[in-house]
């Protein structure tokens, strides 16, 4: 939606975020980088900056018609474990912190990467048997770290970015997408048009997207909040619940139905 | 989900010009500072006498060590192999302009630790990042590359004592090195094949920049170290065109020879073990020489032709 405005590119996970979160957190073993290290805290100022250069390098090479006067929107939900240090090089940035009930996020997780999905398909060849047909259980324990370490991660950036900042919810989203939408361009202070932004959203809407495109095993699924109640076993949707059960406190306050 | 305001890039990227000024050199790097044809990289794999040879290197007036940056482990392309396409940070298509963002990433982080060195050179031990030797290399075209090889036989031997229970490995490295440690007493045929793995992987790597790299360069066998460090370095250096006064390249090697370190700090289990080539004959078992072999074949092939254990007698 945010692509289809005028004036506005989207930059489609360039996993930045990625290459250096996961060194700066967790390729160390959890051991305190030294000040030999590349990426030792006692420098920081000297490779944000070239971070910083690699971000806005990659940028005006991929669209340079923005650099005349436009947004630049960065999908970048598989970084996040590195949106601390993205933000923290780039604080005239603006940012989305996008959430989802967890629940939802590994039942689509699982339904993606099932025998026959979509993106199962995409990665034929590199595994016989899918992790989640293999071991649903294990494969819904997985899935929710991951979704814990991003979405800390994500919180921690979030909280410590002093620019502008919107938090919004899937479920607000699907609910009444326009006012959300507005709602984010408001509070990031971004001058938008409502008669373009309602186009972008009835364009973009699931009613739009044609029938065959939609389903079990493809990218477009359910896109229903608390889908997870048909999807997850009581099993899985306790697990889920149990390592992402202080996120999910904070962010969905209502009782578990599992 | 970052968004910002673009008219910023170009801003940012005239007020950096402005603020560097009319010394700062094509790539954006005052003319101060580390000269990137004054650092040299060591690349190859943990357990080649690196640590030996960067001490060595670290000696003559002028000269520094930079310790393991790991800069080749942040950007290791193996890590993202299958994000091929143009929108990945990384993508070949853009290679020029993150190439560009890697060696200043590399300088400025030089010139922060070694502000002193201006003039001098600057060692850089990265046998732990050999992953990405390629993209280094690529980055620093002017600086000096040295591959460092040592028997892998010996290598994996050299892991094996140091990860077993009481090592110094598994000392330092807390809860990862307990389980490797618990790999190396449970299923050593299993570490071995993983260290062997990792050799091919770290030192084909270096091999590859290697080849690639038209800078100055030399290749130095620890075994060669070990037989004849003096001549050895000497070699060393005069490949790299690095002048180094001969008197004090000898007081260094004397200073950090096997012979100079304190007994209580060598032997079974310590960082300092045998420091003998060929000893792996007493450490694997032959399985174990075998799987090493069948693993590593092309860089013994090149490195170590004297074919394998069996033929050897």
């Amino acid at each position: 939606m945010m692509e289809s405005l005028d004036g506005f590119a989207m930059w489609n996970e360039p996993l930045v975020g990625n290459l250096f979160g996961n060194f700066y957190y967790f390729r160390v073993g959890g051991r305190k980088l030294g000040k030999h290290s590349i990426l030792g805290e006692a420098y920081k100022e000297t490779w944000l900056g070239p971070m910083r250069d690699l971000v806005l390098g990659g940028a005006e090479a991929r669209f340079p018609e923005v650099v005349r006067g436009g947004y630049l929107v960065i999908k970048e939900p598989n970084g996040s474990i590195g949106s601390p240090l993205l933000m923290e090089a780039l604080p005239e940035s603006r940012m989305i912190f996008l959430i989802r009930d967890p629940r939802d996020v590994v039942a689509s997780s699982m339904d993606a990467r099932s025998e026959g999905s979509f993106l199962q398909e995409r990665r034929d060849g590199q595994r016989r048997t899918s992790r989640p047909d293999r071991n649903p259980n294990a494969y819904a324990r997985l899935r929710a770290s991951t979704y814990v370490q991003q979405i800390e991660k994500t919180r921690q950036a979030y909280d410590a970015h002093g620019g502008h900042k919107v938090l919004v919810r899937y479920e607000d989203l699907r609910a009444d997408a326009l006012e959300t939408m507005k709602r984010i361009y408001s509070t990031l202070e971004i001058p938008v048009e409502e008669a373009e932004l309602a186009r972008s959203v009835e364009k973009n809407s699931w009613e739009n997207i044609p029938e065959e495109q939609k389903g079990e095993g493809k990218f477009h699924r359910k896109a229903k909040p608390g889908g997870w109640r048909e999807d997850l076993t009581p099993e899985q949707a306790e697990i889920v619940e149990g390592m992402a059960g202080s996120l999910l406190r904070e962010l969905y306050p209502f009782p578990s139905t599992a | 989900m970052p968004v910002f305001r673009y008219p910023t890039v170009s801003g940012v990227a005239r007020r950096v010009r402005a603020f560097l000024g009319p010394e700062t050199g094509v790539d954006g790097h005052s003319a101060g500072g580390v000269a990137p044809e004054n650092m040299i990289w060591i690349f190859g794999t943990g357990r080649t006498g690196s640590t030996w040879l960067a001490a060595m290197m670290e000696e003559p007036e002028g000269h520094d060590v930079w310790f393991e940056p790991r800069v080749g482990t942040v950007f290791d392309p193996q890590r993202f192999q299958r994000h091929g396409g143009k929108h990945f940070i990384l993508a070949s298509q853009y290679k020029d302009v993150w190439l560009r963002s890697i060696r200043n990433f590399i300088l400025d982080g030089a010139n922060a630790r070694f502000p002193e060195l201006a003039g001098g050179y600057l060692a850089v031990k990265e046998p732990g990042g050999s992953v990405g030797a390629g993209l280094i290399m690529e980055a620093l075209p002017e600086s000096g590359m040295v591959l460092l090889i040592r028997d892998p036989r010996d290598v994996v031997a050299s892991w094996l004592d140091a990860t077993r229970k009481g090592g110094w490995q598994s000392r330092r490295r807390g809860e990862g090195g307990r389980r490797a440690e618990s790999l190396a007493e449970t299923n050593p045929n299993a570490f071995v094949r993983r260290h062997a793995d990792a050799y091919l992987q770290h030192v084909g790597s270096a091999r590859r920049a290697y080849v690639a790299h038209e800078g100055r360069k030399v290749v130095v066998r620890y075994e060669d170290l070990r037989s004849d460090t003096l001549g050895t370095m000497k070699r060393m250096y005069g490949e790299l065109d690095v002048p180094v006064e001969e008197a004090r390249l000898a007081k260094a090697v004397e200073k950090h020879s096997w012979e100079n370190i304190p007994e209580e700090e060598k032997g079974q289990g310590k960082f300092y073990r045998k420091a003998t080539p060929e000893a792996w004959r007493e450490d694997l078992t032959r399985r174990q020489v075998k799987t090493v072999e069948r693993i590593t074949a092309p860089l013994l092939e090149e490195f170590y032709p004297k074919g394998p254990a069996e033929q050897q007698g």
